[in-house]
Formats: structure tokens, C-alpha cells, sequence
């Protein structure tokens, strides 16, 4: 029954803790800046994960009751 | 609405009576990949990332815009270890209630009672800690640009603490009161709370990287 709980969403939160982590590491060896751009491409790729996953759920629902191709 | 009142084809007894009295709208559909309270939360945690982006966002404007030069202005200084002790005060709360989630699930009560225990007292350090670093910082929100979106973002966040703190204490008392079982749906005053308080956990690694350490 349920796939997204609180299992899930803690290995999110291990993710981010590396992802900062790593950004945390580079700031403080390679200064702000080197930092700061090390962060951004990692919200990009953050961000591009987001938009495909959002994609492949929105594809997986639409033959699902409420979705719009779904035949009862 | 007028579907949910004519009974359906074939169905037989008791069933076809039901339909038949009933006068309301259709039921609503429930999900078969996750339950209305876990989708709730994921909703609402939405809206909080929207919240943060649009303090980021200020927080952004002003250092790279407004103040290009100097980043805490002169003479400020943030205390990062203090900060740093706290960020890992924080994410070991994010195991704790993982701890006290696996625990119920294997239907280990005391160890979903310590759990909840050690994430109440860890999430009420942290928020003992920040308040002291206010108290010490030696600027307020009116001071400058700087003070006022140092305060709002960690403030902001402050208060998700402090809201995560008054769930994790209703889950606890209801922990101690045997409200809680190994079933998915006998825990979920648990696993909601847990979801959010590991949101406000990633908040947080993501502020202190931006306020202290960037």
C-alpha cells in the first residue's frame, strides 16, 4: 500500500547530508566561490531528477481512477 | 451526484440498499500507492519548500546584490561551530526517529518510546542552542539587511523546530499511553511526525550551508 513513508524520506535525508556534506568539504578546501558553484550544479541535477520523476509518476497515473485516460 | 444514488447493475442485497440510501457525493478515491495522511504531509511539505525558496531567494538578492562586498558585513561574525555542533545534533535526531519507527514496525515498543524520547530532547537542544546564539550573536534583526534575513531565514526555521517539537510531544504522551502498534495504520501519529521532522532536518543542513558556511 504504501510506497513514500518516512523510510524513504530518511534516505533523503542521508542524500542531502552527503550532498552537503561534499559542499561543505569543497567550500572549506577551495573557498565560496568553488563552493557555491559545486552547490548549484547540484541543485540542477536535483532539479532534473525532480522533473523526470515527477514525469514518470504523472505517466504511471493517468490510466489510475482520477486520472484522465482512466476507464472504468 | 445523481450516479451515487441509483443502484448498480447486479450488485445484490444489502449493498444495492446502501446505494440506494445514499444521497451524498461519491466516495472519494483512495490511492492504492499511498494514504491520504502520508500524501497530506508530502502536500503541505510542498508548499514548505516553496516558503524556504522564497526566503533563499531574498537571501540570495541581498548578499549578491545589496551587499556584494562583504559577507557578514564588518564587524559580524557567525559562530559556525557552535552552529556545526548544533547541524549534527540535528541530523542524529533524523536517526533517532528512523530508530523509533523501525522499532514499532517490529513491534519493539520500548525501543519506539526511547526513539521518540531521544528526538524530543535532541530537537529541544537544538532550539536551547539557536536561542543562545541569538542571544550572543551581538547584532538583532535590525541590523541591517544582514541581521534581518539572518533572523527570518533561521528564524523561519526556528519555528518548524518548534512546531516539529509539539507533534514529536502529542506522538510521544500517545507512545507512552499505548496508542501505537506494529501495523502501518496504528503508527501513522508517528510516521507523520517523522516525515516532517526529517524535512525540517534537511532544512536546516541546507540553511547552514548557505548562512554559515557559504
Amino acid at each position: 500500500m504504501v510506497k513514500y513513508n518516512e523510510a524513504a524520506v530518511f534516505k533523503w535525508v542521508l542524500i542531502f547530508a552527503v550532498a552537503v556534506g561534499s559542499a561543505i568539504g569543497l567550500t572549506l578546501l577551495a573557498g565560496g566561490l568553488v563552493g557555491a558553484l559545486y552547490a548549484l550544479v547540484l541543485a540542477i541535477i536535483g532539479c532534473v531528477y525532480a522533473y523526470r520523476w515527477t514525469r514518470e509518476w504523472w505517466d504511471n497515473a493517468r490510466d489510475r481512477p482520477g486520472g484522465p485516460d482512466h476507464r472504468p | 451526484m445523481e450516479s451515487a444514488s441509483v443502484p448498480l447493475p447486479g450488485a445484490s442485497g444489502g449493498h444495492a440498499a446502501a446505494e440506494a440510501h445514499h444521497h451524498g457525493p461519491p466516495e472519494a478515491n483512495q490511492s492504492s500507492r499511498i494514504d491520504k495522511q502520508t500524501l497530506g504531509i508530502l502536500l503541505f511539505i510542498v508548499s514548505e519548500v516553496m516558503l524556504f525558496g522564497s526566503f533563499f531567494a531574498s537571501y540570495f538578492f541581498l548578499r549578491v546584490v545589496v551587499h556584494p562586498s562583504a559577507w557578514p558585513p564588518h564587524p559580524f561574525e557567525l559562530p559556525v561551530a557552535v552552529a556545526g555542533m548544533n547541524t549534527a545534533i540535528l541530523v542524529s535526531s533524523s536517526f533517532t526517529i528512523h530508530y523509533a519507527l523501525e522499532a514499532i514496525r517490529k513491534g519493539n515498543k520500548q525501543g519506539m518510546k526511547l526513539g521518540l524520547v531521544l528526538t524530543w530532547l535532541l530537537g529541544l537542544t537544538f532550539l536551547f542552542v539557536q536561542i543562545n546564539e541569538y542571544v550572543h550573536l551581538g547584532f538583532s534583526s535590525r541590523t541591517e539587511s544582514f541581521g534581518t534575513i539572518f533572523y527570518s531565514l533561521t528564524g523561519l526555521h526556528g519555528a518548524h523546530v518548534f512546531i516539529g517539537l509539539t507533534l514529536l510531544t502529542a506522538a510521544t504522551i500517545r507512545a507512552f499511553r499505548g496508542h501505537f502498534d506494529k501495523d502501518h495504520d496504528k503508527h501513522l501519529g508517528i510516521e507523520i511526525p517523522g516525515i516532517y521532522w526529517h524535512f525540517v532536518d534537511i532544512m536546516w543542513i541546507i540553511v547552514f550551508f548557505t548562512v554559515y558556511i557559504l
